[in-house]
């Protein structure tokens, strides 16, 4: 039997996000599939959310979103979720934004979340 | 025309004969199959899993990526043999260092032997990452690419406890911390700061340090400079073989092959730690380390590593 290979990398780990950001690109020409997980190890702020998007790129340079799904990761839902990605191509990236949903937070309550972010390959 | 067959059989195989092995194979990792145990370096967390435990200048090596070394101008340009090879990366920020690490311990004593063909390149430029203007770059001379001054500085390592813990270490300075060329390998003559010297309230480095010795001044050239074919621009991948001999029956380097160039490094110091330390008897570790000097992605590339010991 000729087993799948696969890989789990870790492309952010016990990372602060606010606002908004992208992840470092993350090269997976040879994978068939592509999961995200996102374990939120904390947060703060009054309601936050992260809103994230899968990026892809040929060149690592260069990114379109793959597709116009956005994913809403809120840490009242739980502290891990997941989607997949398909026809991702060479590169993978996540582009998103933390925000607050609570109306006019205060100027000190500025929305984070502290996360782990994996990317699970496989062939 | 008769010719004669290589005396040692395992050379007729063309995935190994590119390599000179000693003559126990530990390790032939050939990238195309997976990452063959080469991981993210990560320091040590307590007993909760805290990740804020875990010092901070060795929390973020990234993880090692399989490439198909593919670039902007040209696609996909595929490693030495076959499609993929391992590629550690920095972030787009001055001192930071990628570093992936492969773990194994030791059934006898003597020499140890690592072998590799690996190629480094500075990220190529966009809009985004704005490496056109970071600093170490310059103008285009229709051959030498600013890029090439970008790219920082590459190691082999060890990590070795026989009792008393050691590490041999190589660094190819490509340019200092000024972007200015080097071109020249260097050797720590101080022994790694650890997470329990750490735990010991001995020594709190920042995000960036060079985990290996932060300090440059405990950084010393051997050697005479040697210039690479980095191949003017940043998206051509030339592979250089690299040989690295050790030997732990004596705690000692033996020398260092780049190409055509052998490096004596019989007279390079190992500073062994001082203290004990437990849990570690027989590690024999290896990484691998790449370090920009400016906000500029570097990249190391391995296409296959091979580890061969006379035990």
């Amino acid at each position: 039997m000729n087993m799948r290979q696969s890989l789990t990398a870790v492309i952010e780990r016990n990372t602060t996000l606010t606002g908004e950001f992208t992840t470092e690109p993350y090269e997976a020409a040879w994978a068939g599939e592509a999961r995200w997980f996102v374990r939120v190890l904390d947060a703060a702020g009054r309601r936050p959310r992260l809103v994230a998007r899968t990026q892809i790129s040929p060149d690592g340079l260069h990114w379109c979103d793959l597709d116009e799904t956005d994913q809403s990761i809120s840490p009242a839902d739980g502290p891990v979720h997941s989607w997949p990605a398909t026809g991702f191509g060479g590169w993978l990236r996540l582009r998103g934004t933390v925000v607050d949903e609570a109306a006019d937070p205060a100027p000190d309550e500025s929305a984070r979340l502290k996360v782990l972010i994996y990317l699970a390959l496989k062939a | 025309m008769t010719t004669t067959p290589h005396v040692d059989p395992r050379l007729l195989d063309p995935k190994l004969a590119k390599f000179n092995p000693l003559r126990r194979i530990l390790v032939h990792d050939d990238f195309n199959d997976g990452t063959h145990g080469w991981v993210e370096l990560i320091g040590n967390h307590d007993e909760h899993g805290d990740l804020d435990t875990v010092d901070e200048h060795m929390s973020d090596f990234r993880p090692p990526q399989l490439s198909s070394c593919s670039f902007f101008d040209v696609g996909t340009h595929g490693a030495m043999s076959g499609t993929y090879a391992l590629k550690v990366a920095t972030r787009p920020v001055a001192g930071h260092t990628g570093v992936a690490i492969r773990r194994l311990t030791m059934s006898g004593r003597g020499r140890v032997q690592f072998e590799t063909y690996l190629a480094y390149k500075a990220e190529a430029a966009s809009a985004e990452n704005g490496a056109a203007t970071a600093a170490g770059g310059g103008r285009w001379d229709a051959n030498n690419h600013p890029s090439e001054q970008q790219f920082g500085a590459f190691t082999v390592a060890t990590d070795i406890c026989d009792g008393v813990r050691y590490h041999t270490v190589a660094r190819y300075l490509n340019t200092d911390l000024d972007h200015q060329v080097r071109h020249q390998w260097v050797y720590p003559t101080v022994p790694e700061p650890t997470p329990r010297e750490h735990f010991e309230g001995k020594v709190k480095l920042p995000r960036t340090a060079d985990f290996t010795a932060p300090n440059p001044e405990d950084w010393k050239p051997f050697g005479e400079p040697q210039e690479m074919c980095f191949n003017e621009v940043p998206t051509k991948v030339n592979w250089h073989y690299l040989r690295w001999v050790i030997d732990t029956s004596t705690r000692k380097n033996v020398e260092l092959q780049l190409n055509d160039v052998v490096h004596d490094m019989s007279d390079v110091p190992v500073p062994p730690y001082d203290e004990h330390y437990g849990s570690l008897q027989n590690l024999l570790n290896f990484y691998v380390s790449v370090r920009t000097h400016t906000d500029v992605r570097n990249f190391l590339y391995l296409d296959s590593v091979l580890i061969s010991v006379d035990w």
